[in-house]
Order: structure tokens, then C-alpha cells, then sequence
């Protein structure tokens, strides 16, 4: 397997996801997506509103990455995301990670024990789809370039 | 040490008399998981403890044979039908030979359970309290079906298998499996030891290569440039992922399984030559044999309808003729098509390999202000949008 040292790209999502925002947002991730082969996450860590308008950027900016090759991983996700996330039926179309050091890590190896959507109850056959508990990010930036 | 094994494959009846540790009549030691199956796992760790001389007793029928890879099974393992009270009595006779060859001990293991033991250690124990028949048990004291019986014992291996492994003539301290055990009962079971693998708890790794961090894709495995494998998930040699597929949450494709347009496979299981239909959503399943095994709703359905669950055909010839054949199928409808489109120029078709398919999950979602006026459907285009992407 290719061992990558490709930037990773960190994002901090936004507070409120809606139309507005979710505009903005594209903007200034889009140049990140243009690069070959991006390798982004999003830490949804300050989400607390996420409605139509934030799924559908996440979901263009999954197609945008992996139209260049590259992948987009979520990590940190608040309880309103991950409860938004679950409804929508849109997180199993992402690798979710407890944080985002985790996600980045996952772009060079996979990381087992760091994926938020296969608890231990998972091996019972019974798949939560996202902790019941908060999750909190270690990631203090909003938006960073990791090595 | 010479140190000799016999693996017994059955031997337990089910409760409405077929056959139990099955998945539509196939056992589950011989069902592949993660590219290789669970007896050749069994029998890979054996040698590696240095225990190669295996005698291997199933009571499953020849009919099941295609059905599972017993052909790449280790050919220095000698294999044995015995169908119904013969396998036990077998397994019996087995042992008697190999304590008159001159075998210093004999392990006997049912499968059953999948059980990662040490077996030095059991050994070890084995010596160590002079026991004539040492069993392995899990952490709640409860057998494991995994036996280590000196030759001198025969006649307490006789009482063990004429009991069938339920009762020892003598009592003798049990050796307590400290590693990864899976009873392996059931489709539940089945799949978390796919699962399992996939998350690194076992020993259990996939036969494939890793293409990118958790996805692992076996030889030949096809995947549509337009499907999405989220990882961990396993896809099995010469398996196929149609377009705007989507593979996820721990999802294990075993080899020639193939998931058609638009399907999600959700923390699901599709067993060797399981093909899926277009457009469904399968989720906490382990699906193949025309059955479906819902493992939330403890549920197992037959599925009839090859529209939804079909099978791969066996032979690669019949596999050849049907690609020709959809080829052939597939030429005049492109053609068709073309003709169509001259007509209306207006419609388009971005995928005409899905186009009939009703695949649902990842058309280009497009970021737009709500459509107004005459343009407006009776939703807001942004739930339409989501709609995409969600069931139904």
C-alpha cells in the first residue's frame, strides 16, 4: 500500500450549516477540493445546526474529492450532527473518526479503534450508528494543514 | 512432539432436524470469511504450532461442495464423510489409529466454535497435570469443544466421542482459553468473525490486498469508479460493485459476490457467488443461498425473486456465457437509446448502465436555491435532494 505524505486537510465546520453558511463554507473549501488528490477532514465538533443545505456540502464536497482521488473523513461529530447525519441516512457514506488527529492519521493507516460508527456492540450485530456520548475534538484550530 | 489432529465438522442436529451451524445446508466451518475459509484457518493454525497430520471428519453432504472452497482446503489433511451416528463413530476409529501409529497426543476439536487457543500452552497444561483427556474451556467454564487426549486414554476418547465430546470419564483440571473464541453458531456469529477481522480483534485477516487503508479488495475484485467502498470493508476475489453502490460500515463481500446499481450494503455479510439487486438497501444482514439473515430482527427469510437475491453461477463457463449474453443485451439497447435520444434531446442519461436499474444513492447532489414558481416540485428541492441519499 502507498504510504501517503500528502497534506491532510483539517476543516472546522461552522456552528450553523444552513444555506448561508453552507455557501460560504463551499467557498473556502472548494480550493482544497480543486488540488489533486485531497485528502480532507471535517471536524464537526462546534456543529449545532446541520439541515439540508449543510448534508448537501458535505455530499458535494465527498463527490468533489473523490472525482480527484481523494477522500473526505468526518471526525469529532456533536450530538446534533451525528443525530442529523443518522436521520438523513448520509453517515455511512463517511469514514467517522473520534477526532480528527485520528482522521488524519486514517489517510495513511487504518485506524480500527478510532472509528466512531462500529461501537462493541457492533460484533453483537447491533450497529449504533454514533456514540450516545458528546465527542470532543483535540484539534484546536479551525482550519489546518497537517503534514 | 508427534502431535496429530482430528477436526469433526457437524455432528449436531438442529431443532427442526437439519442440520445446525448452517447456513442453507452449508456449514459455517466451510464458508468463507474474509477470502479463506474458517476450517483452512483452523487447519493454517495448526501448523503453525507444528501440528500438520490432520484427519478432517464432516457430516456435511457432497451437494454442499460447490457451494464452498473445500478444494483449497490443505490437501495433506485427509478429509472423511460420514454422515449421521457413522461420525462419531469415525472419529473414533481415527483416533484409534492414530494412538496405534504412535502419536504422543491427539487434538480433538469440533467446529463449532473458532477458537484462537495456544495450543503449546494447552499442551503444556496438558502434561503438567497429567491428564489423560484435558478440555478447553472460555472464560464462564463452558466447553469449547476442543480436546487434548493422550493415546493411552482410548477408552475415555471413546466415552468422549460416543457422548459426542459431552462427557469425560475422568474429570481433569480444564485449560482456559485466554484468546479470541467464537461460537460461530449462527449467521450472527459468522459475521462478527468477519467483523471481528476486519477491526483487528482476531487472527482473522483478509486474503486480499489493502488497496487504501481498511479497504481490502481480493484478485479480480471489480469496483465501479462511481460506487463508494467506505472502509473497513472487504471485497472478495472476483467480487463486482455496480455503479452508485455503496459498501460500508465493516460490509464483507465474499469472492464472485456482486452488488448491483445503487444497492447499499450496510454492516452486512454477502456470502461466495450472492448476487444483489439493483437498488435495495441491506442492512445488519448476512445474505447468500436465496436467504437472508436479518440480524437485528433474528429473522431468516428465502428470497425467491432473483431480482433481489440471486446466485452467481458456479462454473466460470455459465459465468462467461451470461456476461456474453448481457453484452448481446446490453448493445441493442445502447443503440436504442441512441436513436431515443436524437428524439428527445431534452432527457439524459448520465449512467445507461443504471439507468434501469433504479440505483438510488449518489447521484451529484448540487447546491441550489430553492426552485420556485412552476419550476417547484410539491417538496422543497432541498429535501428532495437529501431524499436522494436517504431511504425511502
Amino acid at each position: 500500500m502507498e504510504k501517503i505524505s500528502r497534506p491532510v486537510v483539517v476543516k472546522r465546520m461552522p456552528e450553523r450549516m444552513n444555506l448561508k453558511q453552507a455557501r460560504k463554507f463551499w467557498k473556502e473549501v472548494q480550493p482544497f477540493l480543486d488540488s489533486d488528490r485531497p485528502q480532507v477532514v471535517f471536524d464537526m465538533s462546534q456543529v449545532r445546526h446541520l439541515d439540508a443545505a449543510g448534508i448537501d456540502i458535505l455530499l458535494q464536497c465527498m463527490r468533489e474529492a473523490i472525482k480527484r482521488d481523494g477522500d473526505l473523513k468526518l471526525a469529532a461529530l456533536s450530538p446534533q450532527s451525528a443525530v442529523v447525519l443518522e436521520l438523513t441516512r448520509t453517515g455511512r457514506l463517511f469514514e467517522i473518526y473520534e477526532n480528527s488527529t485520528a482522521a488524519v492519521k486514517s489517510f495513511s493507516s487504518f485506524l480500527p479503534n478510532a472509528l466512531r460508527q462500529l461501537e462493541p456492540e457492533a460484533s453483537q450485530g447491533v450497529v449504533p450508528m454514533f456514540p450516545a456520548q458528546p465527542v470532543s475534538s483535540d484539534d484546536g484550530t479551525g482550519a489546518s494543514l497537517a503534514a | 512432539m508427534d502431535i496429530r489432529a482430528i477436526l469433526l465438522v457437524g455432528g449436531v442436529a438442529g431443532d427442526d432436524g437439519k442440520p445446525a451451524e448452517s447456513i442453507g445446508g452449508v456449514p459455517l466451518a466451510y464458508m468463507d470469511v474474509l477470502g479463506l475459509p474458517v476450517i483452512e484457518r483452523v487447519l493454517r493454525r495448526l501448523h503453525r504450532f507444528g501440528i500438520c497430520a490432520t484427519t478432517l471428519i464432516s457430516d456435511a453432504p457432497a451437494a454442499t461442495s460447490p457451494f464452498t472452497q473445500r478444494a483449497e482446503i490443505d490437501p495433506h489433511a485427509a478429509q472423511v464423510e460420514a454422515p449421521g451416528e457413522e461420525f462419531w463413530d469415525r472419529a473414533d476409529e481415527v483416533f484409534q489409529q492414530y494412538a496405534s501409529e504412535g502419536a504422543d497426543l491427539v487434538i480433538a476439536m469440533r467446529l463449532g466454535p473458532y477458537i484462537e487457543v495456544d495450543y503449546d500452552e494447552m499442551i503444556q497444561h496438558h502434561l503438567d497435570k497429567r491428564c489423560t483427556v484435558s478440555m478447553a474451556v472460555d472464560s464462564q467454564n463452558i466447553s469449547l469443544e476442543l480436546f487434548v487426549i493422550s493415546p493411552a486414554g482410548r477408552f475415555d476418547a471413546r466415552e468422549l466421542f460416543q457422548s459426542h465430546l459431552q462427557r469425560l470419564r475422568r474429570e481433569c483440571e480444564p485449560f482456559a482459553v485466554k484468546g479470541y473464541v467464537n461460537r460461530l453458531s449462527g449467521a450472527a456469529d459468522l459475521r462478527r468473525l468477519g467483523l471481528d477481522g476486519l477491526m483487528a480483534r482476531n487472527d482473522v485477516r483478509p486474503e486480499a490486498i489493502e488497496v487504501k487503508p481498511g479497504v481490502f479488495l481480493g484478485r479480480g475484485a471489480r469496483i465501479h469508479r462511481k460506487a463508494r467502498v467506505v472502509a473497513p470493508a472487504f471485497i472478495g476475489a472476483r467480487g463486482k460493485v455496480h455503479a452508485e453502490a455503496l459498501i460500508t460500515r465493516g460490509s464483507v463481500l465474499e469472492h464472485h459476490a456482486e452488488v448491483d446499481c445503487g444497492t447499499v450494503v450496510e454492516n452486512s455479510t454477502l456470502l461466495p457467488f450472492t448476487r444483489l439487486g439493483a437498488g435495495l438497501d441491506v442492512m445488519h444482514s448476512v445474505v447468500g443461498f436465496h436467504r437472508l439473515a436479518h440480524l437485528i430482527r433474528n429473522t431468516e427469510v428465502e428470497i425467491t425473486d432473483a431480482k433481489l437475491v440471486d446466485m452467481v453461477p458456479l462454473s466460470p463457463v455459465s459465468r462467461l456465457a451470461g456476461s456474453t449474453a448481457a453484452l448481446f443485451a446490453f448493445i441493442p439497447k445502447q443503440i436504442y437509446r441512441g436513436v431515443r435520444a436524437l428524439s428527445h434531446r431534452e432527457s439524459s442519461v448520465e449512467d445507461p448502465e443504471c439507468a434501469e436499474a433504479g440505483g438510488a444513492a449518489l447521484k451529484a447532489p448540487v447546491l441550489e436555491a430553492p426552485a420556485s414558481g412552476a419550476e417547484s416540485s410539491e417538496f422543497p428541492s432541498n429535501l428532495a435532494v437529501v431524499r436522494r441519499y436517504g431511504e425511502d
